[in-house]
């Protein structure tokens, strides 16, 4: 049986044009002057899939693939500009959590006027009362207005409402990013338990790999507002890294005019290269460059590399040996085994120094990448933590026997 | 498989006119009341006064008309006693000119959760009206316990057409409501109109018969002057309190089908329109 039918949905945005000139545009959009095609994006482009009933479908893609849109139209939030969406049982959509929530008011008001907005009835709202303000652990300050809660506690609030619903459809969208990892796994308990339930069919937009692979019977991915796969979340979630295009893993020149750098340093090339399909954390990797050297009096060179993560810390700092080397084109390498890093988002640096204090030139920034998640036996798929990801054994042993 | 052609609920690109689904509305009277409750305990909290805002307001722009136009500029108030002359027009006017301000803002005050809930919008404009009828409610009590005091020191007239003051209120909402719904749409997509609009409010204040008797507007305007529906009310109210005259019919007959018109009007363009504004919010 169908929960959701979605036929050649498509979404037309008109960008920009705030201010003056807001009244010509529109004018002219209802005249159909070509004029006005200037400033429109296709958010969603024909898009058609069916969930049945029971499924947990996720969505995957960059930022602008149009899933937050899909999730919208399907949300009665906003109107597809073509296309007809079908649909069986009641419908919740989770696109933020704490919707609603007013600071002035206490936790126990908010909480029914999040679950009232959300299309809870308050009948439904006191007979799980008592397991919401358990669930959000904010007992001793339910009658304090939510303006003085610590933000991890309004989080908790708000999460624990939502939790609390209980829509034959339900919609979530991102809402996991938030809050502490303590809290992701709470959320992403109840997620799996909501999701576990018979007939319960979800919708749920995700970047956390993990949690679609583990949560998910069925994953799409939207690229530009198409739908480009749809499948089993391990194969569709294989594709989509592979085809990831938020990674800058290569930059290269063919003539020192036109490379980066100085008089004494001109980049060639500097990539990273790995052996695997996927570059997860056990994926070996290297940093390989190449670059023109052209010192008039050369001395000791010393290459370094900066490594530092998306909050812009330092994860490590490598340097080659110093080497007597001549003017004309050199190549460097660094090799960084697998199993060592964390998973998340990186990027790196490499500078150039000539007698251990002469910074010749640094080159800021000039690659990035992702190392995607992997986990095995394991139940576990919030955040894994810590900068570092070593395998080193963890070993139980059996003393006694009771 | 004809079951399968059976659904539940539908989304469609073409939003239909006419579409008022108010058995929707209805389902989600909870969050209706619950809104109205948020609106009467938010807009107190922190204040040292608190509810009592409700009396302060009307008393001192009463004390303020009374003086400036009443003992300074000298308007004649039709022989009614000034200080309930006053307060029954700026309890019509207030009344109508917050739940016009109420509503027309709505897309851009409620920005953030339009996109990201859904539920029927109108509940929110529709709850920030029954919040002011609540309060006028309670001002009403206030007008009354003065109107007793005068009539029995100074011995009024008035007449049982008084008991039309729900109907009169009822008319101010769905006026200030209309109005309201109406223009919501446009000030989402061009801001330039609150400008323009606060100072047609001004202005529409004195096209009312607030601070002076509609009896003194000169005889070639009347017609037009009737026209508006707040002069009407606050007339009638009037007359029903303070003179022993029947109510206008043609007069009330006439302001009734301009409101119902109105508010016709402003629910179906708000209805469909209510998603579509939210793109360009």
């Amino acid at each position: 049986m169908i929960a959701i039918k979605v036929e050649n949905i498509s979404k037309l945005y008109r960008l920009g044009n705030t201010g003056t000139g807001r009244l010509r545009e529109d004018i002219r959009f209802w005249l159909k002057r070509p004029n006005a095609t200037r400033h429109l994006l296709w958010a969603l482009k024909d898009i058609n899939f069916d969930i049945n009933q029971g499924e947990v479908m996720g969505f995957i893609g960059n930022n602008g693939a149009g899933k937050s849109t899909l999730l919208k139209i399907i949300s009665s939030i906003t109107t597809p500009t073509t296309g007809r969406i079908s649909g069986r049982g009641s419908i919740a959509s989770l696109l933020e959590v704490g919707s609603g929530f007013h600071g002035d008011l206490t936790g126990r008001e908010n909480i029914y006027l999040n679950g009232n907005i959300l299309g809870m009835k308050n009948h439904e709202i006191k007979n799980r009362f008592d397991e919401i303000i358990a669930f959000s652990g904010v007992e001793e300050l339910i009658d304090t207005p939510v303006k003085h809660y610590s933000s991890g506690m309004y989080m908790r609030l708000a999460f624990a409402v939502a939790a609390h619903l209980n829509p034959e459809i339900l919609i979530v969208d991102e809402v996991l990013a938030v809050g502490d990892v303590e809290f992701q796994r709470k959320c992403l308990g109840k997620m799996k338990e909501i999701s576990g339930r018979k007939g319960k069919t979800v919708l749920f937009v995700s970047h956390n790999t993990q949690a679609l692979q583990n949560l998910c019977d069925r994953v799409i991915t939207l690229h530009k507002g198409n739908i480009i796969d749809m499948g089993r979340p391990a194969d569709v979630i294989t594709n989509y890294l592979k085809s990831a295009d938020n990674n800058y893993l290569e930059q290269s020149y063919d003539a020192p005019a036109s490379a980066p750098g100085n008089d004494y340093i001109r980049i060639k090339k500097i990539a990273i290269q790995y052996d695997t399909e996927i570059f997860d954390i056990r994926t070996p990797f290297s940093v390989k460059f190449e670059f023109w050297y052209n010192d008039p009096e050369p001395g000791i060179l010393i290459a370094g590399i900066h490594l530092f993560n998306m909050a812009g810390e330092c994860i490590f700092d490598v340097a080659s040996k110093g080497a007597q080397l001549q003017a004309g084109l050199i190549t460097g390498e660094c090799l960084i085994p697998g199993n060592f890093l964390n998973n998340g988002a990186y990027y790196l640096s490499i500078v150039f120094v000539k007698d251990t204090t002469q910074r010749l030139f640094y080159f800021e920034g000039c690659l990035s990448f992702n190392i995607e998640d992997f986990r095995e036996n394991t139940a576990w798929f919030g955040k894994w933590m810590g900068y570092v990801r070593p395998s080193f054994p963890v070993i139980l042993n059996q003393q006694h026997v009771l | 498989m004809k079951h399968n052609e059976s659904w539940d609920w539908e989304i469609n690109a073409k939003t239909k006119w006419f579409d008022w689904n108010l058995r929707e509305i209805v389902s989600y009277k909870d969050l209706l009341f619950r809104f109205v409750r948020r609106n009467l305990i938010a807009s107190y909290q922190q204040t040292v006064l608190g509810p009592f805002w409700v009396f302060i307001q009307p008393v001192l722009t009463t004390l303020v008309y009374y003086i400036i136009f009443g003992k300074v500029v000298k308007i004649s108030t039709g022989g009614i006693p000034p200080v309930l002359f006053y307060l029954s027009g700026i309890l019509f006017w207030s009344f109508f000119s917050d739940c016009l301000n109420g509503t027309m803002y709505t897309f851009l005050q409620n920005a953030s959760i339009f996109s990201k809930v859904y539920f029927p919008r109108l509940i929110v404009p529709v709850s920030n009206v029954i919040s002011h009828s609540i309060r006028i409610g309670i001002q009403l009590l206030l007008f009354i316990i003065i109107y007793l005091y005068n009539i029995a020191t100074i011995g009024m007239v008035g007449n049982y057409y008084i008991f039309i003051t729900p109907f009169l209120l009822l008319l101010t909402a769905g006026f200030g409501l209309g109005g309201g719904l109406i223009i919501s749409v446009f000030t989402a997509k061009y801001r330039d109109l609150d400008y323009a609009l606060q100072f047609l409010l001004r202005l529409f204040m004195f096209a009312t018969p607030v601070v002076y008797p509609a009896s003194i507007v000169p005889e070639k305007y009347r017609f037009w002057y009737w026209l508006n529906p707040l002069t009407v009310i606050t007339e009638t109210f009037r007359a029903a309190y303070f003179s022993n005259e029947p109510v206008h019919y043609i007069r009330l007959t006439l302001c009734t089908i301009e409101v119902v018109g109105l508010l016709v009007l402003g629910i179906t363009l708000f209805k469909k329109k209510e998603l579509k504004i939210m793109d360009v919010v």
